[in-house]
């Protein structure tokens, strides 16, 4: 037997007492909640968070439930609205923000601003922007467009705000990949005679896919999750509710207003398998275009 | 064990001691024999009202100190839920009607019965602070009326005469045409809400939201169906916008900038709206509601009554001393320091002219909300109620939409609160 010296032994233990404070909020805030979530989404909940096992009443129920099948259609939806287009334009704003121009810490600032704001700010004011009334955007169409009431665009006019909030986090996660390009590839590119839209191609896009493999996952599991932005432009007295309703809505729905925590968990785990299963096959489909060499 | 690690666990030791002892001072007695005791409520409007009551106990009791805590609405009640399972409920809170009976069947709030004076309070402003069992959890705090808002501008181009008692639904569908016709604003603003909407109109019909035991739905009876029908056509009239109008703009917002002549608002928001729309000032005032020209039973007029109570936890350490403030709060005294600041009408009888006497400076005439106590209904409530609310207001929505016609409709609404309110009284 290996007697390991005192000097490891005790810098293994301090090394434990460091992470501790992270380990136990780690246990404490996320590993324990999300056990008992687990647990409570095979239980009903009675008032003041006391709760008694009834199997799989919850998942029966929701399985059943037409208004749940809607909602995982939403959030779906939403993702297919948000995420390409947005990740595309983050990408682009990325590029160009890295281009010699006048004031570029200053574009920079500013298509990082609608981060900084509080999402609940940012949709209050494009709830008065896409008002069908008296909205800025109706009158300047000179249409009577039903932005947030109509059905069928309701989800669109949602995914517009969730774009053009994220866009300018996204871009500088791609612009801080792209400046890590080293400028001799450019350059040697530029001596084969390569065009930029080339270079964009050949160089740009492969060099930054690490990065934008991560942007990518990050958006995903977002707009899966997406909750305040739809809370906030579509309130409960709007016709188009059902049509809007994203599953964390609706968890937020049937746990904080109906007090139904026991359903609302087993709406929180679904989910979870969704964002598990979706970012599982992210993560095979990597292979395929993400590209790790330097 | 290194020295080393000795001290880390020393000082690990007292970082959790020093952090559970601060949680624990938070309040109660200190050594002075001061007892500071904490007050939450949701209404900012009614901070200073509230602690000029509190001042006032304070006077006469040196030794008790109350703090005011204003929280939001929504997180008060998630604040508030977690403080009864961990049992550190604030020593005096606010209670809604919406969340009475949950609180008060479980057990979380200490009986009043003991410190209430009942023969100062209408039997609705007790029964709204009651428990399924009929005891008093809470000290009645106020009482509220619905009234109809009307834009006296609008009524003068229109040569439409002001709404008052003699007024029914119909001269409310007629004079909504005029104003529409003359100056092209909208008439009454009828939009999907319960306590300032359909309920006044179902219980003035002669129906009912739930049976007189409040244990089923009364969707489906005849004078119900009439109210609800009444009031869900008003949006099919080109006078009244449609709920997606609704959907993004408040009808409050649409009044206050003119561009509907009416709608149902309840008391306690008059003193608000006329400090945050100094421009609209003298251009608007209130009236009773129109009556049904034809109830099926009854004589047509009903408003919708709420009221809140003081309350406080069942396990409270200082519940002597709280049960005094509480007693104070309810009393003559406190009640009408409550009124006078504005903040709402005392639940306690004889005491409403304190609250009317502060729209005295403005060019409103307030005194018809506390005329409609005579006939006002309390609001509508049972234990099950948070869990068909949201429920029974989506199917409304879908009526409105034209998802589902009214009667199939109102049998859903029906078969929600049935089934939800099974539960707990079978």
């Amino acid at each position: 037997m290996k007697k390991t010296s005192k000097l490891s032994r005790d810098g293994a233990v301090w090394g434990l007492v460091m992470v501790a404070p992270t380990i136990i909020g780690l246990l404490v805030l996320n590993i324990w909640p999300f056990i008992e979530t687990i647990y409570m989404s095979f239980s009903k909940s009675k008032a003041f968070g006391t709760f008694e096992f009834n199997g799989l009443d919850n998942y029966i129920e929701m399985f059943q439930s037409t208004e749940f099948w809607k909602a995982t259609w939403n959030s779906i939806y939403f993702c297919i609205l948000t995420v390409p287009v947005g990740v595309f334009l983050a990408l682009l704003v990325a590029v160009l923000l890295n281009a010699k121009l006048k004031g570029r810490t200053a574009f920079r600032a500013i298509f990082f601003l609608p981060m900084v704001v509080a999402p609940a700010a940012v949709a209050m004011v494009w709830k008065w922007i896409f008002n069908t009334e008296y909205g800025i955007i109706n009158s300047i169409l000179g249409q009577n467009v039903r932005w947030l009431t109509n059905p069928t665009i309701v989800l669109v006019t949602c995914a517009i705000v969730a774009i053009w909030s994220a866009i300018g986090y996204d871009a500088v996660l791609l612009l801080s990949g792209i400046q890590n390009i080293s400028a001799s590839l450019y350059e040697a590119a530029s001596l084969d005679g390569a065009s930029k839209v080339q270079q964009f191609f050949h160089i740009t896009l492969p060099m930054v896919s690490p990065t934008l493999f991560v942007v990518l996952i990050m958006r995903l599991m977002a707009s899966l999750k997406v909750y305040d932005l739809i809370y906030m432009m579509v309130d409960q007295a709007n016709p188009a509710l059902t049509s809007a309703q994203s599953l964390m809505y609706l968890f937020y729905r049937e746990s904080f207003v109906a007090g139904n925590k026991g359903y609302a968990s087993a709406i929180v785990i679904w989910t979870v398998l969704l964002i598990g299963i979706v970012t599982l096959l992210q993560f095979a489909g990597q292979k395929k275009w993400v590209n790790y060499e330097v | 064990m290194s020295l080393m690690r000795r001290l880390a666990c020393a000082a690990l030791s007292v970082c959790l001691a020093a952090g559970l002892a601060t949680g624990l001072t938070g309040c109660g007695e200190s050594s002075d024999g001061t007892v500071n005791l904490t007050f939450q409520i949701w209404d900012v409007a009614q901070r200073d009202g509230m602690q000029a009551m509190c001042d006032a106990y304070t006077a006469e009791h040196p030794n008790v100190k109350i703090e005011v805590q204003v929280t939001s609405w929504n997180e008060y009640w998630t604040k508030l839920e977690a403080a009864a399972m961990s049992n550190k409920m604030p020593d005096i809170f606010w209670m809604h009607t919406n969340e009475i009976l949950k609180y008060a069947d479980n057990g979380k709030l200490a009986d009043c019965s003991d410190i209430v004076e009942t023969e100062h309070f209408s039997d609705i402003s007790l029964a709204n602070a009651s428990g399924s069992d009929g005891k008093l959890y809470g000290v009645p705090k106020d009482k509220d009326t619905v009234g109809l808002v009307y834009n006296k501008e609008m009524f003068d181009q229109a040569g439409v005469a002001y709404p008052d008692e003699t007024w029914t639904w119909d001269d409310l569908v007629s004079a909504s045409q005029a104003i529409y016709d003359a100056t092209g604003k909208y008439g009454y603003m009828a939009y999907g809400d319960d306590q300032l909407g359909y309920w006044n109109f179902v219980y003035q019909a002669g129906g009912s939201i739930l049976t007189e035991d409040n244990t089923r739905a009364n969707f489906t009876d005849p004078a119900t169906q009439k109210g609800m029908e009444f009031y869900i056509g008003l949006q099919s009239h080109d006078w009244c916008p449609d709920q997606n109008y609704f959907a993004e703009t408040a009808p409050g917002a649409a009044f206050f900038s003119e561009k509907g002549a009416m709608f149902f608002e309840g008391n306690w928001n008059i003193l608000t709206e006329l400090q945050n729309y100094p421009d609209m000032v003298g251009k608007w005032d209130v009236a009773v509601l129109p009556a049904c020209p034809d109830p099926v039973s009854g004589d047509g007029r009903a408003t919708i009554s709420n009221g809140l109570s003081y309350a406080t936890g069942a396990n409270n350490k200082h519940m002597d001393i709280v049960k005094d403030v509480l007693k104070f709060f309810g009393s003559e005294e406190g009640q009408r320091i409550q009124g006078e600041s504005g903040a709402a009408i005392p639940a306690y009888e004889g005491l409403e002219e304190t609250w009317v006497g502060v729209f005295d400076e403005y060019p409103i005439d307030v005194q018809c909300f506390i005329d409609m106590f005579d006939y006002s209904v309390q609001s509508v409530n049972n234990a099950a109620r948070p869990e068909w609310k949201s429920k029974v207001s989506d199917t409304l929505l879908k009526i409105y939409s034209g998802e589902l016609d009214l009667s199939t409709g109102l049998q859903t609404m029906q078969e929600i609160v049935d089934e939800a309110s099974a539960e707990y009284y079978e």
